[in-house]
């Protein structure tokens, strides 16, 4: 079973993943913060993290930058706002898979999540 | 008489008549004086000639009764040839003065005082018998108490042969001067002549003067005057503001020169008049148009930073309400999938998704435009901020069925502004050709350095194929909220926000279109300096 971490401050946005990803066979696992979502990843293995970008405690650029030095290998998918499209090139170049925009459908989310891991599993 | 004199004081032909009238005064006087004394003179010499011979006429008539001694037929002689009304006096005198006969009985035997005419005539000095006078003054002119002129006339008795070989033996021969004759003589007659012509004279002197006065009063009147006050009336009317006046010209002389002179002067006056007044109605109509244009761009700068600040805190907003937005969606996707197709609940769960996408849109939409990110102004590198732009938006729904056909200068466009506010502008461009295109077609994008009065700018050229701008909406193309999409597709902010981005740093945004062919938007920003 594959392991997804989403780590947003919105509580929403985290049920709403876990909703949709839940049914469709993912373990799926939140965090309410960066510096819990980073915990989170130290602790145990994640094929994809769902990573807000507009966070309170912590910038998703900074989280972002912090996976990529570590050791996991878990594909990163950013979620951003429509107009933060400059931030999310940004990311994409500094090594996130992808980016969705807010509001996102069901089908969004699962598309990207099962891009990302056949894209893992095809290395 | 009046026009013609006019306030002595201010009038050039009452000045002039009075200098010539005094003048011609004066001379006349004088001519008057000079002819009246020869007269005088004239006439005076005349009457001594008369005198002369009535003397050496009572001579020849007494010189018989002399030479006899007959005493009462020499008395009767000169009583009887004297007149009261002309000759009022003769004495016959010895050469010492007695009166040994005269007209006036009385005064026989008295003797003469020698200051008297008698003794003056011939003697320098009476008392000295031998200082006689080279110019004899023999006779004078005395006035009585009267005012009558009377000729006293002296002629002397000369010794002759007959006298000192008459028997009486009176005079010895070496005696030369026997005695004096003198007579008065009345010059009433001559004085009231003389008064007479002097009354003449000076009436016809008058007249002349006054003749002489008004014809050159006249004269002047109408060759210097009657031209003067037509040209002052003329510059009156002028300094009035007609300048469509213009004086006469009734002769070639110094007037007429200076009629002419005055009319080209006018004629001047008014092409100067005219023209100033032409310039200052431009300048009015310029001052006009540009207040109108200060106001229009005032207003349009006031419209976009409203408008910009609206933004802004709409765009705060809607990054909340994604959030919300994203359970409606997901939940009722949710929903959905636990009814079966085709009931009243999957319809109606569908109109839940449908809305809240719109909803979605009108907030992806405030967002393009409205960014909510600060502006942060430093060198920005165009083709990078370019080519960012497009990479991104390759992977975008919009423009899946869009190619893009790039040519970029290979030289580094490197611009002072704000890297996110000119992608803005650039997504915009994209935004505005994929909606022209339906989605399908190609977008030719190019960036080329250009110059523009001296300055080097970077052009970036957007061009489409889609519908075209018709010709009517041109004007309105960067007013904000003017928009031709489908209501719910565009805010009508775009190219005005773009518009202000790109006059902001000193920049132009032109457009070229043709209807059914497609539209290029070019955008030109300064170069920074140092990267010239």
């Amino acid at each position: 079973m594959k392991k997804i971490l989403i780590i947003d401050d919105e509580p929403i946005i985290r049920t709403s993943c876990e909703r949709t990803l839940a049914p469709k066979g993912y373990a799926v696992t939140s965090a309410a913060s960066g510096a819990e979502g980073l915990a989170l990843l130290e602790k145990e293995p994640f094929s994809v993290v769902l990573l807000d970008f507009k966070m309170p405690d912590m910038d998703g650029m900074e989280v972002l930058k912090k996976i990529q030095a570590s050791s996991s290998s878990a594909k990163v998918i950013i979620i951003t706002g429509y107009s933060n499209v400059d931030t999310a090139v940004r990311a994409l170049r500094s090594g996130a898979y992808n980016y969705i925009e807010k509001p996102f459908t069901p089908d969004k989310i699962l598309s990207a999540v099962k891009e990302a891991i056949d894209d893992l599993e095809e290395k | 008489m009046n026009k013609i004199f006019g306030n002595p004081d201010r009038s050039l032909v009452a000045k002039l008549i009075i200098a010539i009238g005094v003048l011609m005064v004066i001379v006349s006087f004088i001519f008057w004086y000079a002819i009246l004394q020869k007269q005088q003179q004239d006439i005076r010499s005349i009457a001594v000639k008369y005198g002369d011979s009535f003397l050496a006429f009572i001579k020849q008539s007494t010189h018989y009764s002399m030479l006899t001694l007959d005493s009462a037929k020499t008395q009767e002689a000169v009583e009887h040839l004297s007149s009261p009304d002309v000759i009022k006096e003769v004495n016959i005198y010895d050469h010492g003065g007695t009166i040994h006969f005269s007209s006036n009985e009385e005064r026989i035997s008295s003797t003469v005082v020698k200051t008297s005419l008698a003794c003056t005539a011939c003697h320098e000095d009476p008392e000295k018998s031998s200082a006689l006078l080279n110019e004899r003054m023999r006779w004078n002119v005395t006035k009585d108490p009267q005012g009558v002129s009377s000729l006293s006339l002296v002629s002397v008795i000369e010794n002759e042969k007959d006298c000192y070989t008459a028997r009486c033996h009176v005079h010895p021969q070496d005696q030369k001067i026997i005695g004096f004759i003198k007579a008065d003589f009345s010059l009433g007659l001559l004085d009231v002549a003389l008064h007479k012509q002097k009354e003449a004279l000076s009436l016809y002197v008058a007249i002349f003067v006054i003749i002489v006065s008004l014809f050159v009063g006249f004269i002047i009147y109408t060759m210097i005057t009657r031209p003067i006050r037509v040209l002052i009336a003329g510059m009156e009317r002028i300094a009035g503001g007609d300048l469509d006046h213009s004086v006469p010209i009734t002769s070639d002389d110094e007037m007429g020169v200076l009629a002419r002179s005055f009319n080209a002067m006018i004629k001047d006056l008014k092409e100067a008049r005219d023209q100033r007044e032409k310039w200052t109605q431009t300048l009015e109509e310029e001052v006009a148009r540009k207040t109108e244009e200060i106001r229009k761009t005032h207003a349009s700068l006031v419209q976009t930073e409203k408008l910009a600040s609206l933004g802004r805190m709409a765009a705060g907003v809607a990054h909340e309400i994604n959030n919300p937005l994203t359970g409606v969606i997901t939940f009722a996707h949710l929903l959905r999938d636990r009814f079966p197709d085709k009931s009243q609940e999957v319809d109606d769960l569908n109109v839940i998704i449908e809305q809240s996408e719109r909803c979605s849109k009108i907030i992806s939409n405030l967002l393009t435009f409205a960014r909510a990110t600060p502006s942060e102004k430093g060198s920005c590198d165009i083709n990078e901020v370019l080519s960012r732009t497009v990479f991104m938006l390759k992977n975008q729904e919009k423009f899946h069925h869009i190619k893009f056909d790039v040519d970029m200068d290979e030289a580094q466009f490197i611009v002072f502004g704000d890297a996110s506010q000119f992608q803005q502008i650039f997504l915009n461009m994209f935004i505005n050709a994929a909606d022209a295109m339906e989605k399908r077609g190609k977008i030719t994008v190019a960036s080329r350095r250009v110059k523009e009065k001296g300055k080097d700018f970077v052009e970036i050229e957007f061009s489409d194929e889609g519908c075209g701008i018709k010709e009517e909406d041109m004007s309105k193309l960067f007013e904000p909220f003017f928009t031709t999409k489908p209501i719910g597709k565009g805010t009508g902010l775009g190219l005005s926000v773009s518009h202000g981005i790109v006059k902001h740093f000193g920049g132009t945004l032109k457009v070229e279109s043709t209807v059914g062919k497609g539209t290029s938007f070019f955008v030109r920003l300064p170069l920074s300096e140092t990267h010239q």
